[in-house]
């Protein structure tokens, strides 16, 4: 999205925050759930066994393969720690192997939610990283008023595969 | 206040957009690199900071001495899901649609072939 990120020994990052009035448990099924991720991201689903050192596969079944890597750190429901790697263009695709960080904190009667993008290297195409705030908002729209986005970006997808919303 | 309320009102001044849109150009800097784009003492640039802080619009992590701030768009996607594509997105689509079609070679649409 934005031209170029803040380079840290050589590599780039973003960081990506919201609050969400959920409890971490209700969050953690949101982000790990293949059917409650696609219904905030754009019909992309993220299959895995959820297990320290696992593969997991993000897509949309029959249509677009979007990410895979591996669960680094699996901490349910405070951390995960996953490589990134983007499928979904030969662009993103040649930026290789990056890094990201989930975490939820408690605060009051809502979590704070944020999402590290790291070890992008300088310049990584935007589009590897820029997704993550339509990610976010649509995470807690959903999860605070239980409402899917049926904005016409957010069901670029859906069609395509037949994903019922 | 509201959450939306906060964002609205940390928009609602230009240094504080512009701000923003130094960290578009280029994630993760400083205050010190962020007061070379406007002009302004330090101790004004802290207080916009801040107050985009506060709205959610950035957020800044330690890095060694340094502390780095950082483009946080998610408060804007949730107003342009409530506020902006509500109204505009159907047609915004609609036009990039017309755009592309009169945009495409006239002979692409006579011939079916891929390249």
């Amino acid at each position: 999205m934005s031209d170029s990120q803040a380079v840290v020994d050589g590599t780039a990052m973003a960081v990506f925050e919201t609050y969400i009035k959920t409890t971490p448990e209700r969050l953690w099924e949101a982000i790990t759930d293949p059917a409650m991720r696609a219904k905030y991201s754009f019909g992309v689903e993220v299959r895995s066994d959820w297990t320290p050192g696992s593969r997991y596969e993000s897509s949309v079944p029959g249509v677009v393969e979007i990410a895979t890597g591996e669960n680094v750190e699996v901490d349910p429901p405070h951390r995960l720690v996953q490589t990134f790697t983007a499928l979904w263009s030969d662009d993103v695709k040649a930026v290789g192997e990056s890094r990201v960080t989930w975490e939820i904190e408690p605060v009051g009667s809502s979590c704070r939610l944020t999402v590290t993008h790291d070890h992008l290297p300088a310049g990584a195409h935007g589009e590897v990283y820029g997704g993550w705030p339509m990610i976010l908002a649509g995470l807690k729209t959903l999860l605070e008023t239980g409402e899917n986005l049926d904005t016409p970006g957010s069901l670029m997808y859906a069609e395509a595969s037949g994903w019922e919303r | 206040m509201d959450d939306v309320d906060e964002v609205f009102k940390a928009l609602a001044d230009p240094t504080r957009r512009r701000l923003l849109d130094e960290l578009f150009a280029r994630d993760g800097q400083t205050l010190t690199e962020l007061e070379e784009g406007v002009p302004m003492t330090r101790f004004g640039v802290m207080k916009h900071l801040r107050i985009l802080e506060e709205a959610g619009l950035i957020t800044t992590r330690r890095q060694g001495r340094s502390k780095l701030h950082f483009l946080n768009a998610v408060p804007i996607r949730l107003i342009h899901d409530r506020w902006v594509s509500k109204y505009a997105e159907t047609w915004a689509a609609g036009l990039s649609g017309l755009k592309s079609e009169l945009e495409s070679e006239p002979e692409r649409v006579e011939e079916e072939d891929d390249e």
